[in-house]
């Protein structure tokens, strides 16, 4: 089991999804949870749902950086360092190559990676982190690593998060802030019942068909996840982890 | 945007090679009309109608006119 009891986690997209796994299974580790999400109902409905006490949620735009940031100060006054961030909010966009403008990228561009990026910035701030150490966790997706038709914007946003995150855990590692990467195969969350809505049977069929173990379930990621926050991970900075049921095999 | 107008420009869009498309023309018979067609035609419909159309809706459509109608007569100008 991974214990993250006393630790204070920062998710994104914790209104549902990973996400919100990730923040029901780090809950009941023992972690005291600041959720963010943008629907204010089913945000609540993670928060009601968290084992523990100590949490926290609210429900913003994660692009108000000036909010975010207010957020941030104002909980670590109230209950101490942040531990860890989980960056779990994304846009998918199934969007062809020529439909793909760059305000599309933009858009996705900035919920994806800038957000993510921004965040951890804050949340990497002397008198915000802990000084013993933290652990960032991005959510990314196997499309980092390989291409679908209508993906392009998906895949680079992805890819871009992934490759940052080796960068970003160079510069961290002397504050002793851990910085993975988790890339998912295709998650039976919102995100791809809409994905599946918005493609034909036969592209859907050809992507379930493309995972030997079949499509994953929240909680298989977020299991991952809480590992690459605790402390049996302290080792473990810079890297990606694909966990897509065989798809990229 | 007129429904001739609309005809143009969506095959120009989804790169359709014949030129000559009707609202009669049924997308069956386009050369060219596969699965990145239909998500060309979200993309369009989304772009210019802020329609977000699914794959099973389009899945009923036959011709032009018929995709009118699913975004609705009522969006297109007069002839």
């Amino acid at each position: 089991m991974n214990n993250l009891q006393g630790k204070r986690i920062l998710v994104t997209g914790a209104s549902s999804g990973i996400g919100r796994a990730v923040a029901q299974q780090a809950a009941s580790y023992g972690a005291s949870l600041i959720l963010l999400g943008r629907n204010k109902e089913r945000l609540k409905a993670t928060y009601d749902s968290l084992q523990g006490s100590g949490h926290e949620f609210y429900t913003i735009d994660i692009t108000d950086y000036t909010r975010v940031d207010e957020i941030i100060r104002s909980s670590v006054a109230t209950f101490g360092f942040i531990d860890g961030f989980v960056h779990s909010a994304g846009i998918e966009k199934t969007i062809p190559f020529n439909a793909s403008t760059p305000n599309l990228f933009k858009e996705v561009f900035e919920v994806n990676v800038f957000a993510g990026f921004e965040i951890a910035r804050l949340l990497s701030k002397k008198n915000i982190v802990n000084p013993s150490g933290a652990s960032h966790v991005f959510i990314s997706s196997v499309s980092a690593v390989s291409g679908e038709p209508g993906k392009i914007i998906y895949c680079s946003s992805k890819s871009a998060l992934t490759t940052g995150i080796k960068a970003l855990a160079l510069e961290l590692a002397i504050k002793k802030i851990r910085c993975n990467c988790v890339l998912p195969g295709c998650v039976d969350t919102d995100m791809v019942k809409k994905l599946f809505a918005s493609i034909p049977i036969e592209a859907k069929q050809s992507i379930i068909n493309k995972h030997p173990l079949g499509i994953g379930q929240p909680e298989d990621v977020a299991f991952l996840v809480c590992f690459l926050i605790s402390d049996k991970a302290k080792w473990i900075t810079g890297s990606e982890y694909i966990i897509d049921g065989g798809y990229s095999s | 945007m007129k429904k001739n107008e609309f005809v143009s420009q969506l095959s120009e869009f989804c790169e359709f090679e014949n030129e000559n498309f009707t609202l009669e023309t049924l997308f069956k018979s386009i050369n060219g009309y596969d699965s990145l067609a239909v998500m060309s035609i979200i993309a369009f419909v989304d772009e210019n109608f802020k329609m977000s159309l699914t794959a099973s809706q389009l899945n009923k459509i036959t011709d032009f006119n018929s995709l009118v109608e699913l975004i609705g007569k009522d969006k297109f100008e007069d002839e």
